[in-house]
């Protein structure tokens, strides 16, 4: 029995609001408070609110620990919104309940009026208690895959594989059952046979009050159809395959790491070798292996100097000089020139001619030039030159 | 004897290591007569063809294929990248252009560096555009311009490849 007014109550929560808060945390993290963590926010805000939480019951003792009450642990998670997803075995007993409840309603119908109207009312209640429920669980799935998804906590790839699995096996699917109106056995589809029920019955029972009890049970179900479609739409669009993609992406990432540990150690998928389309010609590894291969042969090759057919004429300086010498003194140089040539060529070529005239710059020779310009005129194979007629002599020497 | 159409283009294809995908005329005559050319490739060359709905190719014996090595190797830091920058990386692989000048950035800046270092084929750009070049003449990727690719569906076979991966060494922490 609680002595305080309930605006007291309030009063002390609103004022003191951080220290439940504390608690709460605490409870949700540990599943109690221990009575170290008890007796330091003890110490810190002083033995009256030691006093207070035990008097207004907000917590109570555990053997030496202690544990946050029901109704206050309940309100913290609505007021901060932080649910612990149920396991859907924790939601499907309201299954057992609803249906227990509507059998005996509808058996006893025509029986004792205020029990019906009391079950009436208490079905009521467990489906909106089972609704409530099912909101608060696949508002804490989503949340928690979102956050599994965004991945600020830096879980491992694999560890998120784990998560995922986890969640749909253990939350999701098994929530969906409960949820799937198609199955005979799911929670929604005893909701629609009392929904079903309490249609015809707000219509056709004889007692006026439990005719406004089922119409109001029939209202309220028409709601919780349209809320339990939603949050199964939820389950089936989003969460599920958004758990699934996680699965699948975390498990493609976690090989291809494994795979990058040692890619060379390990067999990958094992494709046919192509060949190279060439742009030439397909056999062109055959007409190079060809070519290459003439090479390959060791055979000694022996190679002869051939008979060239080479009419160089060579200028003998020393011959001509010679022949110069014994016929000095010459009066015509160049017809000498001319005339020497023919002895061994029938044609005298220009650049033959010229070849020999440069006799004429020897530094032993005596050049004596024509007084009159008496010049002589020869042919050549491609020019008629006209040249003057120098007198040659020997040098004299100085002794 | 008659042949199924596109006999020729089949076999040659498969035969230069090509994947047939499915959006292709001629994978229908190849999926119409999956008995048929399981057999003639086993007998003719003894290879195993692999047909799935999306794409079909031949299986080769050497498990050591560098090329395959090298594919699976960009593929899969391309996806760890992607990963890291936030991307859904399985919808971008299916259904993402990607420019050589994104890869680029992604391999340059990779954490993987001494990998990607060590790989002449991934190693500077113009050796990834040839990997890629050479992945598109396997129909693993396409490209509709110069400077950007697609993964077709043929790159699901490495991404089966890592989920298997997973799924063993998986397998063998929980033994």
């Amino acid at each position: 029995m609680i002595k305080a007014e309930p605006r007291t109550i309030l009063n002390f929560l609103h004022a003191n609001f951080d220290v439940v808060k504390d608690l709460f945390s605490y409870q949700i993290a540990d599943g109690l408070i221990t009575k170290e963590v008890y007796d330091m926010l003890i110490q810190k805000h002083g033995h009256t609110m030691n006093i207070r939480l035990r008097e207004y019951r907000v917590i109570r003792t555990l053997g030496s620990d202690y544990e946050m009450r029901d109704v206050y642990f309940k309100l913290m998670e609505f007021l901060l919104f932080e649910f612990k997803p149920l396991l859907p075995e924790t939601i499907e007993k309201y299954k057992t309940s609803i249906s227990e409840l509507f059998l005996k309603i509808r058996k006893y119908e025509n029986q004792d009026r205020d029990i019906l109207q009391e079950r009436i009312k208490n079905l009521s209640h467990q489906v909106r208690e089972f609704v409530d429920l099912v909101e608060r669980n696949t508002f804490r799935l989503l949340a928690e895959t979102r956050e599994l998804k965004s991945n600020i906590d830096r879980v491992e790839y694999r560890e998120k594989v784990h998560k995922a699995s986890f969640w749909i096996e253990y939350y999701i699917l098994p929530l969906n059952r409960i949820l799937d109106v198609k199955h005979s056995e799911s929670v929604t589809s005893t909701v629609l046979d009392v929904s079903e029920y309490a249609n015809r019955r707000r219509l056709d029972f004889q007692d006026e009050t439990i005719r406004t009890e089922f119409e109001k049970l029939y209202s309220q179900l028409i709601q919780t159809n349209t809320d339990l479609l939603r949050q199964s739409k939820v389950l089936v669009n989003e969460l599920l395959p958004l758990l699934e993609r996680i699965r699948t992406e975390s498990l493609i990432l976690t090989g291809w790491i494994e795979f990058l540990r040692n890619p060379y150690k390990m067999d990958t998928p094992p494709l046919l070798k192509g060949t190279r389309t060439m742009v030439y010609a397909k056999d062109m590894l055959y007409k190079v292996r060809e070519f290459f291969e003439q090479f390959s042969v060791n055979d000694y090759v022996t190679l002869e100097d051939g008979v060239v057919d080479f009419d160089k004429w060579i200028f003998d300086r020393e011959l001509f000089k010679g022949n110069l010498t014994k016929s000095l003194p010459v009066n015509d140089f160049f017809s000498w020139c001319y005339k020497e040539l023919q002895k061994d060529f029938q044609d005298i070529e220009t650049d033959k001619f010229f070849a020999l005239c440069g006799l004429l710059f020897d530094g032993d020779l005596q050049i004596e030039f024509p007084k009159k310009a008496e010049r002589v005129t020869l042919t050549t194979t491609t020019s008629t030159i006209s040249l003057p007629k120098i007198k040659i002599e020997q040098a004299l020497k100085i002794k | 004897m008659v042949y199924p159409s596109n006999h020729r283009q089949i076999v040659e294809e498969l035969m230069g290591g090509k994947f047939i995908l499915s959006n292709e005329s001629h994978f229908n005559a190849l999926k119409e007569n999956e008995a048929f050319y399981t057999e003639f490739f086993k007998i003719s060359f003894d290879l195993d063809l692999n047909l799935k709905t999306e794409y079909a190719f031949l299986l080769s014996k050497d498990t050591q294929e560098n090329f395959s090595r090298d594919v699976s190797i960009f593929i899969a830091i391309l996806c760890y990248e992607l990963d890291r920058d936030g991307r859904n990386f399985m919808e971008a692989l299916d259904f993402n252009e990607f420019t050589f000048e994104e890869v680029d950035r992604y391999f340059d800046n990779s954490s993987f560096i001494d990998l990607i270092e060590s790989n002449k084929s991934l190693r500077e750009p113009d050796a990834r555009r040839t990997l890629i070049n050479g992945m598109q003449r396997r129909n693993i990727v396409s490209k509709n311009f110069d400077d950007r690719f697609a993964f077709t569906q043929a790159h699901k076979v490495f991404v089966d490849f890592a989920k298997e991966l997973a799924l063993k060494r998986m397998a063998v922490e929980t033994e």
